[in-house]
C-alpha cells in the first residue's frame, strides 16, 4: 500500500496539470489582491460610508485580514472547479491513457489500489488549500497589514484581529472536508464513466444546479436545503460570525463525512466489479 | 503448466468465450491465432484479471487458482496496445511498475535489452508505436515473470524490430520463460511457436504441437500452364486428388512426398508453373477467417 501510495504521488506531482492547478490558484488569489489594492476603497466605499454612519471604525478596515476572507469565497465555485478537474484526471486519465491495464495486470488488489489513489487525491486537496490559505493570507498582509474585521454575515459581523487566523484556519480545515467531498463525487463519476470530460461535466453539472437551488431559496426549495450538500460546504463562513454556531458546523461536517463516504464506498464497490474489456 | 478447463465469459448477454479449455505447457512459446474477434484477446484478458469469466477453472503448475488474477503474480503481460504516461520518460514508466513490485531488475539492463538505453530519460509522449512497443515488452519483463503473455507484441514494430522482438523472445525461452503470443500473424507465429492455439468465434479451433503441426499433411495446390493429360490426371486420382480449373491440382501431402509428386508431374509431361502449399494451420485459419 505503502509502494503504491509512492507512486500515486511520484505522478501526481509529475504532472503538469497539478502545477497547473497550483499556478491557477495562485493568480486568482492574486488578481483579488490587485482588485482590492486598487479598487478597494471605491467597492467598499458605500458600504463602509453607512457603517461608520452607525458606529465609530478606527484603523483601516480594508485590512489583509478582510481580503484573506473575502478570497476564500473562491470556496463557493472557483475552488470546488480546480478540484474536480484535477480528480476527473486522476482517475480517468488512467482509463484514456490505458495505464488501468497495466496496473490491474500487476499482483496488487484493487482496493489497495484505489485507496492510495483516495490518499493521493486527498494529499493533493490538502496541498492545494494550504496553498490557497498561504496566498490568500501572507501578500494580503504584506500590502494592507491587519487589523479587526468587518464581515457580512446574516448581518455585520466583527473580528477581532487575534481571533482571525485561528478562524480563518479553521475555515481552511473545513474547505478541505468540503472539497473531499465533491472530490469523492467526482471520483465515482470518474470511475463510471472511465472519461475525464463526462465527469467534469457531470460534477460542474451538479455543482451549478445546486448553488443556484440553494442561491434562490424561496418557497419549496427552503425544505430541501438541508439536502443539498453545497449548502453544507459553505458553512466555512460560519466561522466568521461573532459567535461561532459549533453545532450547525458540526452537523455539516458530519453530512460532508458521511456523503463523502457513500461516494467513496459505491467507488470501491465499482471499481472491485469493473471489467477492463477495451 | 497453465491448464484453463471451460472457460466462458459473457457481455451483456452475448457470449465472448464458450466453454474453451486448453493446456500450455511449461517452458514453451505458444502461439494464440484466430481472426479479429475470435476470442484472444479476451482469453488473455481473463488469464490478466481484467475481465471476470461466467465459468471455468485455472490450474497453474497442478495447483487449482481460486481465481484467474492469482495467475497475475507469475505473468508479465503486454495487452493490445502499449500504455505508459506520456509526461514520464521511458526510465520513470518502468520505475513506477518496478516500485509496485518491489522488483529487484536494473531498469537500464532492460532497456538495453529492448533497445532503448539510449532514450531512456526521452518522454514516452515524444515516442513512435514501435519504440511505445518495444518499451511495453521491457515493462513486461520487469518482474523476471515465469510466464510472458503478450496480446498482438509485433503491432508496429518495423521488420527489424520484428526480428529483434523474436529474437528476444527466443532467448527469453531458453533461459525457461513460458511465452503466450496472441496474433493475427499465422505465418510469423508459424516460425517460432512450439504450440499453437486456434480460434474461432469464443471457441477452440484447432489445438497442436509443432510436432504435431510438422507431422501433419500439408494443402499442395499445384497449377500447371495447360490443361493435365490422361496420366498426370490418373496419377492425381490415385493420389486422392483434386482437379479445379482444369490446370489446378489439389492434394494432401507429407512434406517429404512433395517432391516426389512434382518428379512424377515432370515425368508425365506436365510440369507445374506453381506451388502453394498451407499447413492444416494456415487451412483452418483461411477457413475461419473467410
Amino acid at each position: 500500500m505503502i509502494r503504491l501510495l509512492n507512486i500515486e504521488l511520484y505522478k501526481l506531482f509529475r504532472s503538469p496539470r497539478t502545477y497547473i492547478t497550483f499556478g491557477i490558484a495562485v493568480v486568482i488569489m492574486f488578481i483579488i489582491n490587485l482588485g482590492l489594492f486598487t479598487d478597494g476603497e471605491e467597492l467598499f466605499g458605500f458600504l463602509l460610508q453607512t457603517i461608520s454612519d452607525y458606529f465609530y471604525l478606527e484603523g483601516e478596515v480594508i485590512n489583509g485580514y478582510l481580503i484573506a476572507y473575502l478570497s476564500l469565497n473562491t470556496l463557493w465555485v472557483h475552488i470546488p472547479i480546480l478540484i474536480i478537474i484535477v480528480t476527473a484526471y486522476i482517475f480517468s486519465s488512467e482509463f484514456e491513457y490505458g495505464t488501468i491495464r497495466v496496473l490491474l495486470t500487476q499482483p496488487i488488489s484493487r482496493s489497495a489500489l484505489l485507496g492510495s489513489k483516495i490518499i493521493s487525491m486527498i494529499v493533493f486537496i490538502i496541498c492545494f488549500m494550504f496553498i490557497i490559505a498561504l496566498f490568500a493570507v501572507v501578500p494580503s498582509v504584506l500590502i494592507f497589514g491587519t487589523g479587526d474585521t468587518i464581515v457580512f454575515i446574516d448581518g455585520i459581523q466583527f473580528i477581532l484581529e487575534e481571533s482571525f487566523i485561528k478562524r480563518f484556519l479553521a475555515a481552511i480545515g473545513f474547505a478541505v472536508i468540503s472539497m473531499i467531498a465533491f472530490a469523492s463525487m467526482t471520483m465515482f463519476l470518474a470511475l463510471v464513466f472511465r472519461n475525464t470530460l463526462t465527469s467534469i461535466l457531470l460534477s460542474f453539472g451538479i455543482l451549478i444546479l445546486l448553488t443556484l437551488l440553494q442561491t434562490f431559496v424561496f418557497g419549496v426549495f427552503s425544505s430541501w436545503q438541508p439536502f443539498l450538500f453545497t449548502y453544507h460546504t459553505s458553512k466555512w463562513q460560519l466561522f466568521f460570525m461573532n459567535d461561532i454556531p459549533f453545532s450547525s458546523i458540526l452537523n455539516s461536517v458530519y453530512f460532508l463525512i458521511v456523503m463523502s463516504g457513500v461516494f467513496i464506498g459505491l467507488s470501491f464497490f465499482r471499481f472491485n466489479k469493473m471489467t477492463i474489456s477495451e | 503448466m497453465i491448464t484453463v478447463d471451460n472457460l466462458s465469459l459473457q457481455y451483456n448477454d452475448q457470449t465472448i468465450l464458450d466453454q474453451v479449455s486448453f493446456t500450455f505447457v511449461k517452458g514453451q512459446i505458444i502461439g494464440l491465432l484466430g481472426p479479429n474477434g475470435a476470442g484472444k484477446s479476451s482469453v488473455i484478458k481473463v488469464l490478466a484479471g481484467l475481465v471476470f469469466p461466467k465459468s471455468g477453472t485455472l490450474t497453474y503448475n497442478e495447483v487449482l487458482l481460486s481465481s484467474f488474477s492469482e495467475l497475475r503474480k507469475y505473468c508479465g503481460y503486454l495487452i493490445e496496445s502499449p500504455s505508459f504516461y506520456p509526461y514520464l520518460s521511458a526510465e520513470e514508466n518502468l520505475h513506477l511498475i518496478k516500485t509496485i513490485n518491489n522488483a529487484d531488475v536494473k531498469i537500464d539492463n532492460l532497456l538495453l535489452k529492448v533497445g532503448l538505453k539510449n532514450v531512456k530519460a526521452k518522454k514516452v509522449k515524444h515516442f513512435s508505436t514501435g519504440m511505445k512497443q518495444r518499451l511495453a515488452i521491457a515493462q513486461a519483463l520487469l518482474r523476471s515473470p515465469e510466464i510472458l503473455i503478450l496480446d498482438e507484441p509485433f503491432n508496429g514494430l518495423d521488420p527489424n524490430g520484428f526480428q529483434d522482438l523474436i529474437a528476444l523472445l527466443k532467448e527469453l525461452n531458453l533461459q525457461g520463460t513460458t511465452i503466450v503470443v496472441s496474433s493475427h500473424l499465422l505465418n510469423e507465429l508459424e516460425q517460432f511457436a512450439d504450440a499453437f492455439v486456434l480460434m474461432h468465434q469464443g471457441k477452440i479451433a484447432l489445438n497442436l504441437t509443432r510436432h504435431e503441426l510438422a507431422a501433419s499433411k500439408k494443402k499442395v495446390t499445384f497449377t500447371f500452364e495447360n490443361e493435365l493429360n490422361m496420366q498426370a490426371s490418373a496419377m492425381v486420382k490415385s493420389n486422392g486428388g483434386a482437379i479445379k480449373d482444369d490446370n489446378r491440382v489439389i492434394l494432401r501431402l507429407h512434406p517429404n512426398e512433395i517432391t516426389i509428386i512434382v518428379k512424377s508431374f515432370v515425368d508425365h509431361s506436365c510440369a507445374p508453373i506453381n506451388i502453394e502449399t498451407h499447413t492444416i494451420l494456415q487451412e483452418k485459419y483461411f477457413e475461419i477467417a473467410k
